[in-house]
């Protein structure tokens, strides 16, 4: 009798838990996959309820680094997408896989270092910053190297400074591979006080936790656009093609266009994005 | 080691006041991985249970198989589920990618080969004289395996334990197919895994702390079971 | 005539490619108790389970109240409920006496209280009342053996297998055993097949005997059929013949044949034609021991000395070398008041009446 009673009560707490587990499964969602600079800065945190609360949906997000975003977007396993790489997301759309690519924000890369720059790198143009750490092969350089919007500029500023990729992710033990997040990475520089290309959003909301100074502001090429991209319905007709519109709507609104213009302000004593409303920014 | 200590305070006082998110994903950990252990056990009981009483060529290679399974990676599996159910793969048109569905399914496959292997070990450890006793005594083929089951009980839910350890602890499976996303798939193990990257060791480590302990009264049962 | 409740025919059991048991035929008739009696290893057991339907036979066919249940998975369940089985080492399942007992009933679907009535009353027939709540896998082996007779009965089976019951069982443990059966063979109109090695078990509880050896039934018949007359030798030494004699039927008068012991002539009554082979089964109580040449009217007489004496209980066997080996037995008593002793000189007598021929099959 006593075990009977002892059974039902498990019964009862694993319908309960089940119950509890899975409610929401059944509510209208949109999953978004998103640039993980964007995410440990802690945007998506506080835009989220308020686009819930708004739209009466709830807002799945998944952190990724944007070449994983995109491989989502091009499965359809999420219905919008919010990356960081001009060139990959202007193919992206060619393809037939995104609707449209809509700038909302823009910040600039930074180089960071240790304080006491080993390397010294201060204060360089990108390029030439880059160049000095591979001919010292000295110090440590962490690479995002997980295909990430980050590590496409990567890739991009030592192409610009006259490098295989290749030959540079092959030079020597002072290139590292994280494969990890910005914020992730970023933790992993400040250990090994080595030097890591950041976005500056994410540099600001770890800075606390991190032994690490900016190095290199200055640069054409350091320039950093988020845009916003609906997956395509022709290509998955499956997916939220309406609340993803909501939602890149709501990004390009002036009411939300201020609020991230203003975001961090109050914490880091400045922006950590400029809002761009659709437009190309030009550096 | 101060870092440590102060992690370990906070993450205490997490748990104790309890903490409305340490509450929520603890709970929902335990949920899909109680789910996933109940449909696991209602396959492999009745499938244990059936490869155990036939004879058929090819039985002891499958047993060989389903023991090799025990140690699928978990990331395999994840890969597996995530070809299968994107929306770009074979039965994608179901939508359940990043949902508690995929992590379900995904815990299912994982610890089915444990819970089944487990079953048909436990069987065969049984007296043989035990189902000809209760087939001798008008026993159905149905009645025979329960009766069976029955005597291997202890050894069975053993099994079935064994099992859910796997599940809820697992944490590839669940960060490929289930995407750790916020008040959704975010379980414990996930969630250690983001917050420990994201540097916010308190929340992780009061997290650590629960997942310890529900291993901890698994291993309790288990062994007061295996007592038995 | 009545149809057999269990018939088999030609039924053959294989394990491993190897036969253990062929071309079967066997009936076991409503309401009888039929004993199988046999070595070790004869396929005592192997037969009860193709009875019983355990198992699934190799060959031919088994039809149970004249139903084909061959290999008709849900006759073969329909029959078995029908039926119960004790096996030779019973085992009871890890719960209460109660509910080990009640396990039969509860798969038949027979109500609650039903099922109450019936368990209380196998367990007291087994004489286990007083255990119905312990749990079963805490008894002792006279128990646990009740126990599982008990749980035979309660289904109030048509027919009951038991596969040597008390093969295990200290003499304590057997009496009581034996003291059940008994009762229940009194008290009901169940059939009963059981297997024994022990042929005295076998005398004095069963209807009808079949000897088997080897896989193969070599003789049927009522217990004093088999003891008296035995068909063959094999048969002979196993029920406890232990004279067999070679020879050669060599004259006849009416019914009284001569047959050639290896020179020695010895008279007996049979049908058998002059120059068969034959075996003469004598059985040692059947033989007296005299320290002389007596005048009685047995017509077998032969002068030997004794080759050995070694007593078995209450009494003494004697082997006497008389031309060929003959074994007697008499009771210690006698034994004594002859004073035997080995070399002593002895004249073993025995009637033509008491000497069984079969025909030798090789």
């Amino acid at each position: 009798m006593k075990r009977k009673i002892i059974v039902a009560i498990l019964a009862g707490l694993v319908i309960a838990s089940l119950l509890a587990g899975f409610v929401g499964c059944g509510q209208q969602r949109l999953k978004v996959a998103t640039t993980t600079s964007l995410y440990d800065t802690g945007l998506w945190d506080y835009l989220e309820p308020i686009f819930e609360e708004e739209y009466g949906v709830e807002l799945d997000i998944l952190y990724a680094g944007t070449g994983i975003a995109l491989e989502y977007g091009m499965r359809g396993d999420v219905d919008v997408i919010a990356v960081h790489s001009k060139a990959r997301e202007e193919q992206f759309v060619a393809e037939g896989y995104g609707v449209e690519r809509v700038p909302f924000a823009y910040n600039y890369f930074l180089i960071v270092g240790p304080e006491g720059d080993p390397a010294g790198i201060k204060d360089m143009s990108p390029e030439d910053a880059f160049r000095t750490l591979y001919e010292a092969a000295s110090s440590s350089f962490i690479s995002r190297g997980d295909d990430s919007g980050t590590h496409g500029k990567e890739k991009a500023i030592w192409a610009s400074a006259g490098y295989d990729y290749e030959a540079v992710r092959t030079a020597g033990q002072w290139y590292v591979e994280a494969g990890r997040g910005m914020g992730p990475t970023l933790l992993m520089a400040s250990e090994m006080q080595g030097y890591t290309l950041t976005d500056i959003g994410t540099f600001l909301s770890y800075k606390s936790e991190l032994e690490l100074v900016p190095l290199v502001e200055e640069g054409a090429i350091l320039l950093n656009v988020y845009s916003v991209i609906a997956i395509s319905p022709e290509k998955h007709p499956g997916t939220n093609i309406e609340m993803a519109n909501n939602l890149i709507a709501f990004l390009t609104s002036p009411q939300i266009q201020e609020l991230i213009g203003n975001y961090g302000v109050e914490q880091y004593g400045m922006p950590l994005f400029t809002p761009c409303a659709g437009a190309e920014p030009q550096s | 080691m101060t870092e440590l200590w102060e992690g370990l305070v906070t993450a205490v006082k997490l748990i104790i006041s309890l903490d409305p998110e340490v509450m929520e994903i603890a709970g929902r950990s335990l949920a899909i991985s109680a789910t996933s252990s109940t449909i696991a056990a209602l396959i492999c009981l009745p499938l244990g249970a059936v490869i155990h009483s036939n004879k058929f060529p090819g039985k002891r290679t499958l047993i060989n198989i389903v023991q090799t399974l025990f140690s699928l990676p978990t990331v395999a599996v994840g890969l597996f589920v995530f070809v299968l159910f994107s929306r770009a793969g074979p039965i994608g048109g179901l939508d359940i990618m990043f949902t508690p569905v995929a992590m379900v399914i995904g815990q299912v496959i994982l610890i089915s080969p444990i819970m089944l292997g487990l079953t048909i070990s436990a069987l065969s450890g049984v007296d043989k004289a035990i189902a000809d006793t209760a087939i001798s005594l008008g026993a159905s083929g149905l009645q025979t395996a329960v009766i069976t089951l029955r005597e291997a009980r202890f050894a069975v839910l053993a099994g079935l334990i064994m099992g859910f350890g796997r599940a809820i602890s697992e944490v590839g499976l669940s960060l490929m197919v289930g995407g750790n996303i916020a008040g959704f798939t975010r379980t414990i193990t996930t969630a250690i895994s983001l917050e420990t990257s994201k540097g916010d060791l308190e929340l992780a480590l009061a997290l650590g702390i629960i997942l310890i302990v529900i291993a901890l009264v698994i291993n309790l049962v288990l062994n007061r079971v295996q007592q038995r | 005539m009545t149809m057999a409740l269990i018939e088999t025919v030609n039924i053959g059991q294989k394990y491993a490619g190897q036969y253990i048991l062929k071309d079967v035929n066997l009936n076991i008739n409503r309401g009888e108790v039929f004993a199988l009696i046999g070595p070790t290893g004869a396929g005592k057991t192997t037969l009860l389970r193709l009875l019983d339907l355990l198992e699934v036979p190799a060959s031919g066919s088994v039809y149970f109240d004249g139903m084909d249940v061959t290999d008709n998975k849900s006759l073969r369940l329909q029959a078995r409920r029908r039926m119960s089985f004790v096996l030779q080492k019973p085992v009871v399942f890890n719960m209460s006496v109660y509910n080990n007992v009640a396990c039969g009933l509860r798969w038949r679907r027979e109500k609650e209280a039903t099922i109450r009535q019936r368990v209380s009353r196998a367990l007291e027939l087994a004489d286990m009342a007083e255990y119905i709540n312990r749990n079963a896998r805490t008894l002792s082996g006279g128990e646990t053996q009740r126990v599982a007779i008990a749980r035979a009965l309660a289904v109030a089976p048509e027919v009951l297998f038991l596969d040597e019951p008390t093969a295990n069982l200290d003499p304590i443990s057997t009496s009581k055993i034996e003291e059940v059966l008994a009762h229940i063979i009194g008290d009901q109109k169940t059939t009963v097949v059981m297997a024994t090695h022990n042929m005295s078990q076998g005398q004095r509880l069963a209807d009808r005997i079949g000897v088997i050896m080897n896989g193969e039934i070599l003789q049927t018949g009522s217990p004093g059929d088999i003891f008296s007359t035995p068909q063959k030798k094999e048969v002979a030494e196993f029920v406890g013949v232990d004279n067999i004699l070679s020879g050669v039927i060599v004259n006849r008068d009416n019914e009284l044949v001569t047959i050639d012991i290896g020179g020695n002539l010895i008279q007996a009554i049979s049908d058998y034609p002059i120059g068969e082979e034959v075996h003469a089964l004598i059985r040692p109580e059947d033989i007296t021991l005299a320290p002389r040449k007596d005048a009685s009217s047995a017509r077998n007489t032969f002068e030997g000395r004794i080759a050995r004496i070694f007593p078995v209980g209450a009494l003494v066997r004697v082997e006497v070398a008389c031309g060929f080996p003959l074994l007697a037995v008499v009771t210690k008593r006698s034994a004594e008041d002859l004073s035997l002793a080995v070399n002593k000189r002895v004249y073993a007598t025995f009637k033509a009446t008491a000497v069984h021929i079969i025909k030798r099959w090789n």
